[in-house]
């Protein structure tokens, strides 16, 4: 019989031949193992997405929720509430205001890129990812640098949950509680000297005319932390897989880097690294045969919605020159990725440099060692090996 | 389903049926209309899904919030009066007949 559970090792693998099931056979179907609905067509989520009110997040976004965060971050209350902490973070993050951060990218990833110059192989993201997008988050919000590689050990683990117990485990939780920890000092410290940086303003806001109370300060800030370098280390790592098993999209982008914001696009579509997120009902709502009850909690499954030939034609095909609008691979409605200016940026100068030193590569391994997560999905090594007209012949 | 009439940059005219709750960025997205970017996935943090808004049921729209008012200020095209951003506006039995007018660029 057929089962869907989020936790499994062989849906981290691999979850697109169970989302083509969920989708034509099972579009509203309940998880017994997680304790969940899972909805899967694209046009479902969306419905699901526009209706805040019936799909709230004040009981938690991530699929498996860590303790206490709910209702202190953006992903993890309703409006208004929400566009009110959103609002204060958002200039930040909005394109106009990510030019000054180009250069700073640029010398980063040129100096990451610059180590493999000799490489033959290498791991995509112990030696490039890794190092990237750790010192791109520490500019960005000027975190002190000297605790890189802790921070990111901690960010990568927080968002993993245990096959076995399907919950968090005690290294995930430790992981969550550093981070913490390590939120709290850089706040205090920005408070006791304010500069001009994201958490200085942040720290220091008031909406309303009331200060931000201190557990949505010091989670909203835990979790800009965890997204910016494990998602968007998630993703770059799920991009150039893509770019690695697709030659022709790979030689395209080399030769021409402005094609570059297609790959990253086609990819978002293809296996965005946010899979599923949660949402708690408010109301019963009858979908597909099936009445899902007030207190449910619903997955979004975003990967499935990019996948939905509904949508997108032939949508197991990787295809360059798709150029999908509408697709799912930062959410959408009021809850879209905040970062999604800032990923796209940081994205197009990584690759633009990766290429300049990496013009060619392929996989090494044939079997990757995935990530276990029931919210996200990247693999934890990447192994790449130069191609050169040597190798190539 | 409510009938909405998009006008793409080039000119050409198309309908499409729009389920409520829909917002307008996200039927015209979905269904191939072209002239809208929806960068920021619809949460009114970019200004790529702007429109001009004709047709006497622009009276029955919601008028823009402060946030939305802020990101007009950032449209590529000329802002007028009746600009609006897309994303913002979602689909009720009272809008049938609006007709949604693209700008020549986004960004």
């Amino acid at each position: 019989m057929f089962s869907f559970d989020p936790y499994s090792p062989a849906v981290d693998a691999d979850p697109f031949p169970f989302y083509k099931r969920l989708r034509d056979d099972f579009p509203c179907y309940w998880s017994e193992e997680a304790n969940i609905w899972v909805l899967t067509r694209y046009a479902d989520i969306v419905t699901a997405l526009n209706d805040w009110r019936t799909y709230s997040s004040a009981k938690g976004n991530l699929m498996t929720e860590l303790p206490n965060r709910a209702g202190a971050t953006l992903g993890t209350t309703d409006p208004p509430r929400h566009d009110r902490l959103r609002g204060l973070v958002q200039r930040a993050f909005l394109k106009r205001n990510l030019e000054g951060l180009a250069e700073p990218i640029r010398g980063i990833a040129r100096d990451v890129a610059g180590d493999l110059k000799d490489s033959a192989q290498f791991d995509f993201i112990a030696d490039f990812t890794s190092k990237f997008t750790v010192r791109v988050l520490f500019a960005a919000l000027g975190l002190p640098l000297g605790d890189e590689a802790v921070v990111r050990e901690k960010a990568v683990l927080m968002v993993q949950s245990d096959p076995r117990t399907r919950t968090k485990g005690p290294e995930h939780i430790a992981a969550y509680t550093w981070m913490q920890d390590y939120a709290s000092k850089v706040i205090a410290e920005r408070r006791a000297n304010p500069q001009d940086d994201l958490i200085s303003h942040f720290s220091l806001a008031e909406i309303d005319g009331d200060r931000l109370d201190e557990r949505e300060v010091l989670l909203t800030t835990t979790t800009l932390i965890m997204a910016g370098i494990e998602s968007l280390g998630g993703f770059m790592s799920m991009l150039t897989l893509n770019l690695a098993d697709h030659a022709d999209a790979r030689r395209a982008v080399v030769a021409d880097p402005a094609r570059l914001p297609d790959a990253i696009e086609e990819s978002l579509r293809y296996n965005t690294s946010g899979q599923r997120f949660r949402r708690c009902l408010t109301r019963d709502v009858d979908i597909h045969g099936k009445t899902m009850r007030e207190g449910d909690f619903v997955c979004l499954a975003y990967g499935s919605g990019n996948r939905d030939d509904r949508q997108f034609a032939n949508a197991d095909v990787y295809d360059l020159a798709r150029r999908p609008k509408g697709h799912l691979g930062f959410g959408g409605g009021v809850h879209a990725c905040l970062g999604n200016a800032i990923a796209r940026l940081a994205l197009n100068i990584a690759m633009e440099e990766f290429h300049a030193v990496v013009p060619d590569y392929a996989r090494v391994q044939e079997q990757l060692p995935w990530m276990p997560s029931s919210t996200f999905r990247s693999p934890l090594r990447l192994e790449l090996a130069r191609v050169t007209s040597a190798t190539a012949r | 389903m409510t009938r909405i009439t998009f006008i793409e940059p080039q000119g050409a005219e198309v309908e499409i049926d729009i389920a409520d709750g829909w917002t307008l960025m996200q039927a015209a997205t979905s269904q191939g209309v072209e002239g809208i970017e929806a960068e920021c996935g619809g949460s009114c943090a970019c200004a790529t899904c702007h429109c001009y808004i004709e047709g006497e049921p622009a009276a029955h729209l919601p008028t823009p919030t402060q946030t939305e008012l802020e990101m007009l200020d950032n449209v590529v095209a000329a802002r007028l009066p009746n600009s609006r951003l897309s994303c913002q506006i979602k689909m009720a039995p009272d809008l049938e007949g609006l007709i949604v007018r693209m700008p020549e660029a986004q960004s």
